[in-house]
C-alpha cells in the first residue's frame, strides 16, 4: 500500500447529509463523534463541507426534492470519494418506501459504496461501515 | 546576511513543516485528551496533508489556487527571514501580505461563505497586527534593534521586562492560530463556522497548501514567542511550547465569541497591555531605555 | 543650459500662461495641443532644475523687477475676491474669514511693515523643494493630460450645452503654477499669495459642475482653507514681531530658533493642517469628491494637500526638539489612525481614497513631528510614493466610474472580468499602497522605526497610533481588492461569459494610469538609489543627518535593514510563479458551495434554487461595519479629539 493510499485510509473526512430521515440515524452518527466512540482516533472528521470531504454519509431515503441537492453535493466532492448509506431507509427507502415523494434508497440518486443496515444503525455498525469504505478506498489508485 | 544565517534559514524552511505538523498533531491529541477522548495519532496531520494533496483538482477558479500558493510561499519567506535573523518589522509586514493572500483567495470566488470568512479574516488581522507590531517596538526598546539576530544576542531575557507584552502576544497567538475564543473566520480544528469560513472554497490541493502554510506560521509565531527568552534558547523553546499548551487549555475552556468582543479584547486589553509595558520600561526601568 | 532662474520662471509662469491661453481657446484639438506641449515642457524643466540643484546646491535668488508690488496687488485682489464670494454666496464664514484676513493683511502690510520692506531672497530652492516640484510637475502634468480624455466623456455624460472645459483647464493648469510657487517661495509674502491661489483654484475646481452639492463642497473647502490662510497671516505678523524677518530660511533657523517663535511656527503648521485636511478639517477633502475625477486626483496626489504637509515639513528644523514637535507627532499619528479606522466603514470608493489620503498625510506630518533624520527621510519618501500611487488609484477609479456609472465599491464587484486591464492596474496600485516591498511600506517601516527611536516622551503613544492605523489600512484595502477580484469562473458546459465591456485601452487616460503605475513600481524597486541620491541629500540640506545607509542597495537604519530588490525578487516570484505555472482545466472547475442548491451558473454568476423552485442569482456583498467604525458613531469623538489635540498643542506652545 503506497503512502498516498495509506494517508487516504487514515484520514477519511465525512460530510453528513440527512436526506429525509427520521433523525434516528443522524443521532447515532453524531454519537460516533462523542468521547464514547471517538471516531477522530481513526482520523475521521465531520467536516461539513463537500469540497473537503472524502466520504458522503447519507441518512434517510432519497426523495424527489432532496435528491437534487444530494446529487449536487456528490458532484462537488473531489475524487476519490465514497458514499455510505446509513440506516434501512437510506438502503431501500425503509418505512417510507411507499410514500408519494420517495424515490427509494439513496442509490436511486447517487452511486452508493457501503450500506449500513439498522433502524437506527448503531454507532458500532456505522464505524464498521466506515472501515469497509476505507477498505474500498485503499484499492483506489 | 552571513552564510550561517542563510543556511539556518534554509534549514528552517526544510524542517519547519515537520515541526509544525508534529505540533499540530500534538494539539489534536492533547485536545482530544482534554475532552475525554483518545484522539488521532500524532502523525495525523501528515496523513491529512498527503490525502488532500493527492485529491483530484476541483476548484471554483484558477485564482484561488494561485492565491493559496502565494499564501504558502509568502509565509515561507517570513519563516526564512525570521530564522535568518532579519528585520522583525519587515517579517510582520510580509506576514500581513501572506494573510491577505488567504483572504484574496476567498474573495476571488463569489461565494457567500468564503466572503464572510474573508471579512472575518480581515477583522482577525485588524486584531492581532497592532499587538505584534507594538510588541516588536517594545522588543526594540529593550534590545535597541529590530533585527532578530540582534535580539538573539541580547543577554537578558525579555520576558522579565516585557511580561505584559508577553501576555498580549498570547492573545495575538490565539487569534493568529484561530483558537477559541478567537476562531471567528474559521476554526483551526474541523469545527464548522459558516460552513468552513474562509476555507470553504478551497479544497484538495489548495487546502493542503494552506495547511502547510499554517504549519509554517505556527513555527514562525512560536519562534517569535521564543525570542522572549533568547538566551539560553532552550528556555525560549520551552516558553514557546508552554505558550502553545496554554492555547490548548484556553481553546478547550472557551467558546467562540463575537468579533466586537475579539476586537475590544485585542485593542483594549492587548494593545493597552503592550503600551502599559512600554510606558513602564520608559519610566520605571528608565535605564533600560536605549 | 538654461539658468536656474529661467527654469523657475518657466515652472511658475508657464502653467499660468497656459491657463490664460486655455481660457481663450474653446476648440477641442487646439486645447489638446495647448495642454500637452507645455506639460512636456514642465516635466523637462523640473528635471533640469533637479539636475541644476543636484549639481550646484540650493538655488537662491530674488527676481529683479517690480514683482513685489505685483504680488501685493494680486494678493489684495485675491483676498477681496474671497470677500466677494462670501457676499455673493451669502456664506458668513467665508465672508468673515475673508474679510478678517483682508483687514489683517492690509494692516500688517501697510501699517506695520516699513514701506519698501523686501524679503531677500524671494526664492530658495533646495532639494526638498525640487522633489516637491517634480511631484507637482510630473504627476500634475500627467493628471492634466488624463483630464483631456476624461472631461470629454464627462461633459458628454452631463449633456452640457456649451462646453465649460476652458474654465476647467484654466484652474487646473494654473494650479500647477501656484503649487510650484508655494514650494519655491522663501519670502512669506510671496508664499502667502501662492498659498491663496491654490485655495482659489481648489474652490473653483470643486464647484466646477455647479450643482448644489458642488457649490456647498466648494464653499466648505474655501472657508476651511481660509481658516488656514488666517492662521498664516497671523503667524506672519507674530513672526515679524518676534524676529523682524519674513524669510522661511530665517524662521526655520536650523534649530536655533527662540522659544518666542514657537507660536508663529505652530500657526503655520496649523495652516498646513487645514490644507492637508487633517482632523477636524477633513470635511473639505471628503466633499471635494463631487468634482470631476482629475480634480480629486490633483488635490489628493500632487497638489493642494501636499502643500500643507510641505509647509509642516519645511518648518521641521525650526521646531526640532520642542514641545511643538512632539505635539505634531502625536496629532499626525492620531489622524493617521483614526482616518484609517473611519475608512473601514466607507463603501464609496472616492471616500475611501480620501480617508486614506488624509491618513497618509497624517503619517507624513507625524514623521515631520518626530523630527529625526530617519523620520524626515520617511516623510519625503512618503510624499513621493503617495503622490504616485494615489494618482494611479484616483485616475483608475475615475475611469471605472465613467464605465460602470457608479463610485460604489459594491458595484465594482468582479471588475477583473469586466474591465481587466483597468481593474488589474487598480489592484496593483492598491498592493503598492499597502504591502511590502513597495515604497509606501518602506516609508512606513522607516517611520515606525523613527517613532520607536524618537527622542520625544510621547513616542509610545505615537507608535501605538501608527500600528493600529496600519492594521486598519490593511482591512479596507484588502476588502476593496477582494471586491474587485470576486468573480465566477466558467466551468465546463457553462454558457459563454459576457465579453469584457469595451475598454478604451488605447486612450490617453489609460496610458497615464499605466505610466504612473509603472513609475510607482520602478521607484519602489529603486528605493535605495532614490534614498541615496534624493531623499537623504534633501534631508541633509534641511540640516538632518542622513540616517539611512544605502550601500549595496540595502536600506539600512541603525536598527534594522532590508534589501528592496531582493524582497522584490522573492515576493514577485511567490506571486508570479504560481500565476504562470498553475494550469487549471475547465473540467476541474466546480460551482461554489451553496448547500447543494446551486444550479448551472449563468454569465451573471452563480444561481441557486430558492423557495418555489425559483432560480435566484447569488448576490454577495461587502461588510462595512458602519455601526462600529461609521462616521455617525465616531465623528463626534474624532473631531472632538482632533480639536482637543490641537488645543493642547497651542496651549502648550503659548504656556
Amino acid at each position: 500500500m503506497g503512502l498516498i493510499s495509506k494517508a487516504r485510509v487514515k484520514s477519511p473526512w465525512i460530510v453528513h447529509y440527512c436526506c429525509s430521515s427520521c433523525n434516528g440515524c443522524d443521532i447515532e452518527i453524531l454519537a460516533c463523534l462523542t468521547p464514547y466512540y471517538d471516531v477522530e482516533r481513526f482520523g475521521i472528521l465531520n467536516i461539513g463541507n463537500p469540497k473537503h470531504a472524502d466520504l458522503l454519509v447519507v441518512t434517510g431515503p432519497a426523495n424527489r426534492r432532496g435528491s437534487r441537492v444530494l446529487k449536487n453535493l456528490y458532484e462537488q466532492m473531489p475524487d476519490p470519494k465514497l458514499v455510505m448509506a446509513v440506516g434501512a431507509c437510506a438502503a431501500t427507502g425503509g418505512v417510507f418506501h411507499n410514500c408519494y415523494n420517495i424515490l427509494g434508497g439513496v442509490d436511486q440518486a447517487i452511486p452508493v459504496d457501503v450500506y449500513v443496515p439498522g433502524c437506527a444503525a448503531r454507532p458500532e455498525a456505522i464505524i464498521d461501515g466506515v472501515v469497509l469504505a476505507l477498505d474500498k478506498l485503499s484499492k483506489i489508485k | 546576511m552571513s552564510l550561517t544565517e542563510l543556511l539556518i534559514g534554509l534549514a528552517a524552511l526544510v524542517l519547519a513543516p515537520f515541526v509544525g505538523g508534529f505540533l499540530r498533531g500534538v494539539d489534536r491529541r492533547v485536545t482530544a485528551r482534554m475532552q475525554g477522548r483518545i484522539g488521532p495519532p500524532v502523525r495525523q496531520p501528515f496523513y491529512d496533508f498527503l490525502k488532500l494533496w493527492a485529491k483530484a483538482l476541483s476548484l471554483p477558479n484558477k485564482a484561488s489556487l494561485v492565491w493559496a500558493w502565494a499564501y504558502l510561499l509568502l509565509t515561507m519567506v517570513t519563516v526564512f527571514m525570521l530564522f535568518a535573523g532579519q528585520d522583525l518589522l519587515i517579517i510582520f509586514f510580509v506576514l500581513a501580505f501572506a494573510a491577505a493572500c488567504l483572504a484574496f483567495g476567498a474573495y476571488s470566488v463569489r461565494s457567500p461563505y468564503a466572503h464572510i470568512g474573508a471579512h472575518r479574516e480581515l477583522l482577525q488581522i485588524l486584531s492581532y497586527e497592532p499587538i505584534l507590531l507594538l510588541t516588536v517596538v517594545a522588543i526594540f526598546l529593550q534590545t535597541g534593534t529590530f533585527m532578530v539576530s540582534g535580539v538573539l544576542e541580547h543577554g537578558q531575557p525579555l520576558l522579565l521586562t516585557l511580561p505584559l507584552a508577553f501576555v498580549a502576544v498570547l492573545v495575538a497567538l490565539g487569534i493568529k492560530l484561530r483558537k477559541s475564543p478567537f476562531d471567528i473566520s474559521a476554526s483551526e480544528h474541523a469545527h464548522q463556522e459558516l460552513v468552513r469560513g474562509v476555507y470553504t472554497e478551497y479544497s484538495g490541493r489548495t487546502l493542503a497548501l494552506i495547511e502547510l502554510a499554517h504549519w509554517y506560521q505556527l513555527v514562525l509565531i512560536l519562534a517569535f514567542v521564543a525570542l522572549f527568552w533568547a538566551q539560553p534558547l532552550w528556555a525560549g523553546v520551552l516558553l514557546a511550547l508552554g505558550a502553545y499548551f496554554l492555547e490548548f487549555v484556553v481553546d478547550n475552556v472557551t467558546a467562540r465569541l463575537r468579533w466586537t468582543w475579539m476586537l475590544s479584547i485585542s485593542w483594549g486589553k492587548g494593545v493597552g497591555l503592550v503600551l502599559l509595558n512600554i510606558v513602564l520600561i520608559q519610566f520605571v526601568f528608565s535605564s533600560a531605555r536605549v | 543650459m538654461l539658468s536656474g532662474e529661467s527654469l523657475v520662471a518657466v515652472l511658475v509662469l508657464l502653467p499660468v500662461a497656459t491657463a490664460a491661453a486655455s481660457l481663450a481657446i474653446k476648440d477641442e484639438r487646439w486645447r489638446w495641443l495647448l495642454i500637452i506641449l507645455p506639460s512636456g515642457v514642465l516635466i523637462a524643466a523640473s528635471l533640469l532644475l533637479l539636475a541644476q540643484v543636484l549639481e550646484n546646491g540650493p538655488l537662491t535668488f530674488t527676481p529683479s523687477g517690480p514683482w513685489d508690488s505685483l504680488i501685493l496687488i494680486v494678493e489684495l485682489v485675491l483676498l477681496a475676491y474671497f470677500v466677494y464670494v462670501g457676499v455673493a454666496r451669502r456664506h458668513l464664514l467665508v465672508l468673515g474669514l475673508g474679510a478678517t484676513q483682508l483687514v489683517l493683511f492690509a494692516l500688517f502690510k501697510f501699517a506695520w511693515l516699513p514701506s519698501g520692506f523686501k524679503v531677500q531672497p524671494a526664492f530658495h530652492i533646495d532639494l526638498l523643494a525640487v522633489i516637491m516640484c517634480l511631484v507637482i510637475s510630473v504627476i500634475g502634468s500627467l493628471i492634466v493630460m488624463y483630464a483631456l480624455n476624461y472631461m470629454q466623456s464627462h461633459e458628454r455624460h452631463l449633456k452640457l450645452g456649451a462646453t465649460r472645459q476652458h474654465v476647467f483647464f484654466f484652474y487646473l493648469v494654473g494650479f500647477l503654477g501656484a503649487m510650484n510657487g508655494v514650494v519655491f517661495a522663501n519670502s512669506l509674502l510671496w508664499f502667502l499669495l501662492f498659498w491663496g491661489l491654490t485655495t482659489l483654484c481648489c474652490y473653483h475646481l470643486i464647484r466646477h459642475d455647479l450643482t448644489d452639492e458642488a457649490e456647498q463642497s466648494g464653499l466648505r473647502a474655501l472657508w476651511m482653507n481660509l481658516v488656514g490662510g488666517l492662521a498664516l497671516v497671523t503667524g506672519m505678523s507674530l513672526a515679524y514681531q518676534a524676529s523682524g524677518s519674513l524669510s522661511l530660511l530665517d524662521l526655520t533657523g536650523f534649530g536655533t530658533v527662540a522659544p518666542v517663535m514657537l507660536l508663529p511656527l505652530a500657526l503655520f503648521c496649523f495652516a498646513g493642517f487645514t490644507k492637508a485636511a487633517q482632523v477636524p478639517f477633513q470635511g473639505w477633502l471628503l466633499g471635494a469628491m463631487v468634482a470631476p475625477t482629475p480634480v480629486s486626483a490633483l488635490l489628493h496626489s500632487s497638489t493642494m494637500v501636499k502643500a500643507g504637509v510641505y509647509l509642516v515639513l519645511r518648518l521641521a528644523p525650526g521646531y526640532e526638539g520642542t514641545y511643538l514637535s512632539a505635539g505634531i507627532a502625536v496629532f499626525g499619528a492620531f489622524v493617521f489612525m483614526i482616518t484609517s479606522v473611519l475608512a473601514i466603514s466607507q463603501n464609496v470608493s472616492k471616500r475611501v481614497l480620501a480617508y486614506s489620503t488624509i491618513s497618509s498625510l497624517g503619517l507624513i506630518i507625524c514623521c515631520a513631528g518626530i523630527n529625526t533624520g530617519l523620520a524626515i527621510a520617511a516623510a519625503i519618501a512618503l510624499i513621493i510614493y503617495h503622490a504616485v500611487v494615489k494618482g494611479v488609484l484616483f485616475l483608475a477609479v475615475g475611469i471605472m466610474e465613467q464605465s460602470i456609472h457608479s463610485r460604489d465599491i459594491e458595484d465594482m464587484e468582479g471588475l477583473v472580468t469586466r474591465l481587466p486591464a483597468l481593474a488589474g492596474m487598480a489592484i496593483i496600485g492598491m498592493v503598492v499602497m499597502l504591502f511590502v516591498p513597495f515604497g509606501v511600506l518602506f516609508a512606513k517601516w522607516a517611520g515606525l522605526q523613527a517613532a520607536a527611536a524618537a527622542p520625544t516622551v510621547w513616542f509610545s503613544l505615537v507608535v501605538t497610533f501608527l500600528v493600529v492605523g496600519s492594521a486598519a489600512g490593511i482591512v479596507f484595502w484588502v476588502r476593496w481588492i477582494g471586491r474587485l477580484m470576486s468573480h465566477t469562473a466558467a466551468g465546463a458546459g457553462a454558457p459563454e461569459a459576457a465579453p469584457p465591456e469595451a475598454e478604451p485601452r488605447g486612450s490617453l487616460s489609460y496610458l497615464v494610469v499605466a505610466v504612473l503605475l509603472a513609475g510607482g513600481v520602478v521607484l519602489s524597486v529603486l528605493a535605495a538609489p532614490l534614498v541615496s541620491y534624493l531623499i537623504s541629500p534633501a534631508g541633509a540640506a534641511m540640516g538632518y543627518n542622513p540616517a539611512l545607509d544605502t550601500a549595496g542597495w540595502h536600506l539600512k537604519t541603525p536598527f534594522g535593514f532590508f534589501t528592496p530588490w531582493v524582497l522584490f525578487v522573492v515576493i514577485g516570484a511567490a506571486l508570479l510563479l504560481p500565476t504562470l505555472l498553475v494550469r487549471v482545466r475547465t473540467e476541474d472547475i466546480r460551482p461554489v458551495y451553496l448547500c447543494g442548491e446551486h444550479r448551472a451558473s449563468t454569465a451573471g454568476g452563480p444561481v441557486f434554487t430558492s423557495l418555489g423552485d425559483q432560480a435566484v442569482p447569488l448576490v454577495t456583498g461587502g461588510f462595512y461595519w458602519s455601526r462600529a467604525f461609521g462616521e455617525r458613531s465616531l465623528n463626534v469623538w474624532v473631531n472632538g479629539a482632533g480639536i482637543a489635540l490641537l488645543a493642547a498643542l497651542f496651549v502648550g506652545v503659548i504656556v
